[in-house]
């Protein structure tokens, strides 16, 4: 009995201990790596280039960069669980919608000193600079971007009859265009969306918001703006293009995987999509594609200006290094094999000279990416990113239930909740 | 309700089955073999039919995996998209078939030998408040181990285990301890008292006593308790997923979830398939090999 | 136990009661003592493991529970303004709602389906053991790899099972059945039923053959008809296993996650979030550690009583 006793109170000490260090915070440091590397986390989205930067950059440099390749699904989960438990990579390549949140918590390191030094740090994208500014300071740095276009099939637009160097400017030209190409049979649909993607509703949906001089967040992030008549539009616009049926059914449940394909099939006449998919169209090299903006109500033009910034985590090992890399990131070289690889520059002053004159598309999507817009929220996450969040929701009601007004009526409502919510 | 179990036990252990009763014999009568035949066999064809998709449609060559409709068998056999698990995804497969199996195998080791002491220890060596305290483990059953994910990741980090295979495999242990408790504690106690008291005033020790005269008695239990552990280690996803970090160390159904994710924002359906197929595959053929233990351990008497 | 040592007792090879009388008199107490240290050192490690790694966290998960505790950042004691909050919380119950609808349906389908696979198959020859053997395969594959296999079967277009359909005119091959509610959920059904019913055959049938024949036999002598020997004889001989069965297949629909996860996402327009995939919501995408804790409270709580009703009105019925 005794010894009983005492072990169920040793057990039980233990058990206290435990949680109060587990609690407190307080544990052993385990994070990051010796001297001789560099830990660096990026998504898996990445791994096509991220792999050839760190080789270059290893190439001449005595500090190794090791990169671990996260999900992209769980690149947040994952990050925010590491930083958490101090045991995080010592550079991370995030995507910059997350930027307000992870800088707001403390767990990136304040760079603002190292981005003024910068001698072209004007000439880095506007958007990538806004996002990584929280209250003044600066805690990381452009690293690759992305924008939001219009793909178009230039074979299918020639058989519908559309002038294939006279993409769609509008609405209404976007829905007859759709129309004329689903009339042509075998398959063959006319817009296709990922209605259950949030990173992809976020990229290819607001920029149509955008271009018709709308907004979906005040300008200080603290009013969701879900229920506005450009929003309507959009959603109408949308809707339109469902009950038209020149969208395929898919789109409602696609998660960003059918889209892509479809496209590549040669069967889907126009998708909004990002600068990546150049590099795999040109791979694939069956499909003639075309680049236009994507355009509001009435015309103008729009996209969202995507990608990742690089940040020094706060619990790095090797702060220097890191610093000195994440510096490196933002240069000539390592900008220039990002372009080599299809990825579009973030330094403006660069972008004619190494990426623009690879293709001639290029071009819309360097000037996409110059006037690119990001909102700027702290609980972007939830309110845009989630799958489940209030703006996909509101998107997949709208469009393929159809009752557009109670859609945007409860995704305000819920969005303006989340933002109220935010500690 | 132990009674019937060893008397169960006792009479299946007997020379003669008397297996003929009245209401097997009735259904046998009414029931033609032919139409029972005929019933059973497409009830098997519909069960193997997604493993057979999985494996034709992985063996397609890539252009065939991609067309729609799809078809029915793979008109020219190509080994392509298992090469590309190799790492043109940029995901080691092999290396985390290696993790899988280390992390399950050392899991499976940890959770039989853990349970077989304590089901012993709960079945035959009751103490005050043995009862309650196996009951409360089994209580945990109830619980999703994803409702402690964070702490436990937050624990894990303060005794330096997160993002490694031990801290992974100590936690399913830990998940898997329950079950293989329940299993053993009424394996033992099927175990008739008299062959544990024979050895016991024969001179042996508790210990021994179990070693050598209960535990292969028991034995179908230790088989059932190591094939479920390692099935459930091996295809564990939540815990794998948030545990471990590092893409060397990722476990196989967090590889493919990767796979699933898609290179560049589509699915390549193929080389999904195979992935699916490598992770499968070694559950179906341990299986094939160890289903006479296996559910031959699972009808004998853990179950009441 | 008392049955079991009775007869245990009765087999003791003792050669003699004269012969032993002076060892059995003074090793009882001695024994018991020594066997009580040996059953509190067996047990030990295991307790010890689940207790570091299982009631450590949920005391701390309960903890959390009582703070505004984010991801990152300070984290501050809220008492019970968590549990106010999710009882408020619309999508916490829709979440609900749909996971008991879920349960609902999927425990009557597997258990009907069950029992039904293991009065089939049983006999005692070469053929059924086959088909309990064949019908047993997806019981060992993982949920999701099961998930990401029947996610491609179903794809519109390009699946072999709408393919399939499509030849045999039961449906056709371009309709997206993830894009409805109720046809999303009908097939993560059907993968969970292809993958757990198997199980559900075994534990069935064990039951069913644990039950000695000499009952069946005394109750058919007896002149009662073969559905009268079921529903009188068989079922209520039946009852620990089905509690069994019950239990399990009710506590796996409750926390049902990884399926809709991989198949469905919560889609279409959140229509299939289950309870767990809400705390994982709560907890992964939106951060607020604290207030999922607080769902996952609720959770465990429902699943002790729901598991623990059913044991009981098994069991009691029973005796």
């Amino acid at each position: 009995m005794r010894t009983r006793r005492a072990r169920a109170a040793g057990v039980l000490l233990t058990s206290v201990a435990l949680f109060a260090a587990a609690c407190g915070g307080s544990g052993s440091d385990t994070s990051g790596s010796d001297s001789g590397t560099i830990t660096l986390w990026a998504r898996d989205s990445q791994k096509a280039f991220i792999n050839i930067v760190a080789d270059t950059w290893n190439k001449d440099h005595d500090t190794k960069v090791k990169v671990t390749v996260v999900p992209q699904a769980n690149f947040v989960q994952k990050f925010g669980t590491a930083a958490a438990g101090g045991s995080g990579p010592d550079v991370a390549s995030i995507d910059l919608v997350y930027l307000p949140y992870f800088a707001s918590t403390g767990v990136l390191d304040d760079i603002t000193d190292l981005a003024n030094d910068l001698p072209y740090k004007d000439d880095l994208s506007a958007a990538h600079r806004r996002l990584a500014t929280y209250n003044d300071r600066t805690y990381a740095l452009p690293f690759t971007a992305e924008a939001s276009v219009l793909f178009y099939n230039k074979d299918l637009f020639r058989k519908a009859g559309l002038d294939p160097d006279k993409p769609p400017a509008n609405y209404a030209e976007i829905i007859s265009a759709a129309k004329k190409i689903r009339a042509l049979g075998n398959g063959t649909y006319g817009y296709a969306i990922a209605g259950q993607c949030g990173g992809c509703q976020v990229f290819e949906f607001t920029p149509h918001i955008w271009a018709s001089g709308g907004d979906v967040l005040s300008a200080d992030g603290k009013k969701a703006l879900f229920d506005t008549a450009e929003v309507t539009d959009a959603l109408t616009f949308y809707r339109t293009l469902y009950t038209d049926g020149t969208m395929p059914a898919q789109s409602r449940t696609d998660t960003g995987t059918n889209q892509p394909a479809a496209f590549l099939s040669g069967k889907l006449g126009m998708t909004p999509l990002g600068a990546f998919f150049v590099q795999v169209l040109k791979q694939n090299d069956k499909i003639d594609f075309g680049v236009a903006p994507l355009p509001g109500k009435n015309g103008g033009s729009a996209s969202f200006s995507g990608g990742d910034e690089i940040a020094v985590t706060k619990n790095a090992k090797n702060k220097e290094q890191a610093q000195e890399f994440v510096r490196w990131a933002t240069g000539e070289q390592a900008q220039t094999v990002l372009a080599e690889n299809s990825i579009v520059p973030v330094r403006t002053d660069l972008i004619d000279k190494i990426y623009t004159p690879l293709d001639p598309r290029n071009k819309v999507l360097a000037d996409a990416m110059k006037e690119g817009r990001t909102p700027y929220s702290t609980v972007e996450n939830a309110l845009f990113n989630d799958s489940n969040g209030p703006w996909v929701r509101m998107i997949n009601r709208a469009v393929f239930d159809g009752d557009i007004a109670q859609a945007q009526e409860e995704g305000q409502k819920a969005a303006q909740s989340i933002i109220d919510d935010a500690p | 309700m132990s009674a019937r179990t060893a008397r169960t036990r006792d009479r299946g252990r007997g020379p003669v089955e008397k297996d003929s009763t009245n209401l097997v014999a009735a259904i046998r009568q009414s029931l033609p073999r032919a139409a029972w035949w005929a019933v059973c066999t497409s009830l098997a064809v519909l069960f193997l039919y997604p493993l057979y998709v999985m494996v034709s449609q992985s063996l397609k060559a890539p252009g065939e995996a991609a067309t729609a409709p799809p078809t029915l068998y793979p008109h020219e056999l190509s080994l392509d998209n298992y090469r590309a698990l190799g790492g043109d995804t940029g995901i080691d497969i092999v290396a985390s078939a290696g993790n899988s199996l280390l992390v399950s195998l050392g899991a499976t080791l940890a959770t039989v030998v853990l349970s077989t002491l304590a089901g012993y220890g709960f079945a035959r060596l009751r103490f005050p408040g043995s009862n309650i305290l196996f009951f409360a483990t089994l209580a945990t059953f109830m619980i999703p181990f994803q409702a402690v994910i964070t702490p436990l990741y937050l624990l894990l980090n303060n005794l330096g285990l997160q993002d490694s295979r031990l801290g992974l495999a100590a936690v399913y242990t830990t998940f898997q301890l329950p079950f293989g408790l329940f299993l053993m504690r009424n394996s033992f106690a099927a175990v008739p008292r008299s062959l544990e008291e024979a050895a016991l005033i024969d001179g042996c020790g508790i210990l021994k006593a179990m070693v050598r005269v209960v535990l292969p008695v028991a034995a179908p239990g230790v088989i059932t308790t190591a094939l479920l552990t390692f099935f459930a280690c091996w295809n564990e996803f939540f815990a794998a997923l948030i545990l471990v970090t590092d893409q060397e160390k990722f476990t196989l159904p967090v590889s493919l979830s990767v796979l699933a994710s898609g290179n560049l924002g589509s699915v390549d359906w193929g080389v999904l398939q195979a992935g699916v197929a490598v992770t499968i595959v070694p559950c179906v053929v341990i299986y094939l090999l160890l289903q006479k233990y296996y559910v031959g351990g699972l009808l004998s008497g853990p179950v009441k | 136990m008392s049955g079991d040592r009775h007869r245990g007792r009765r087999q003791l090879p003792f050669p003699g009661p004269a012969a032993t009388a002076g060892a059995v008199r003074r090793r009882p107490l001695s024994r018991a003592g020594r066997r009580r240290l040996a059953g509190v050192a067996m047990t030990t490690p295991a307790l010890a493991m689940i207790t570091l790694f299982f009631l450590v966290p949920l005391v701390m998960m309960l903890w959390m529970s009582l703070h505004n505790w984010p991801l990152l950042g300070e984290h501050r004691f809220t008492g019970l303004k968590n549990y106010r909050d999710a009882l408020h919380d619309t999508e916490f119950r829709t979440a609900v709602i749909f996971t008991v609808k879920y349960t609902l349906i999927t425990t009557p389908v597997l258990f009907v389906l069950g029992l039904a696979l293991a009065l089939l198959v049983r006999r005692r020859h070469r053929g059924a053991r086959f088909f309990q053997f064949l019908y047993f395969v997806p019981v060992v594959v993982g949920l999701a790899s099961a998930a990401f296999l029947w996610l491609f079967m179903f794809q519109s277009d390009i699946g072999p099972a709408g393919d399939l359909a499509d030849h045999l005119g039961l449906g056709s091959r371009t309709t997206n059945l993830f894009a409805g509610s109720a046809s999303a959920m009908l097939v993560v059904i059907g993968m969970v039923t292809w993958k757990v019913v198997g199980l559900q055959m075994l534990l069935l049938l064990t039951g069913l053959q644990s039950i000695p024949t000499d009952v069946e036999e005394a109750a058919r002598i007896d002149g009662a008809s073969r559905l009268q020997t079921f529903r009188y004889v068989i079922l209520p001989l039946l009852r620990p296993t089905l509690a069994l069965v019950l239990v399990f297949s009710v506590a796996g629909s409750l926390l049902a996650f990884d399926q809709f996860y991989v198949m469905t996402g919560g889609g279409p327009s959140n229509s299939t979030i289950t309870a767990v995939y809400e705390i994982y919501r709560t907890s992964f995408i939106k951060f607020q550690l604290g207030y999922g804790s607080a769902l996952s409270a609720l959770l465990m709580i429902v699943l002790v009583a729901v598991s623990a009703v059913q044991l009981l009105l098994l069991r009691s019925s029973d005796q």
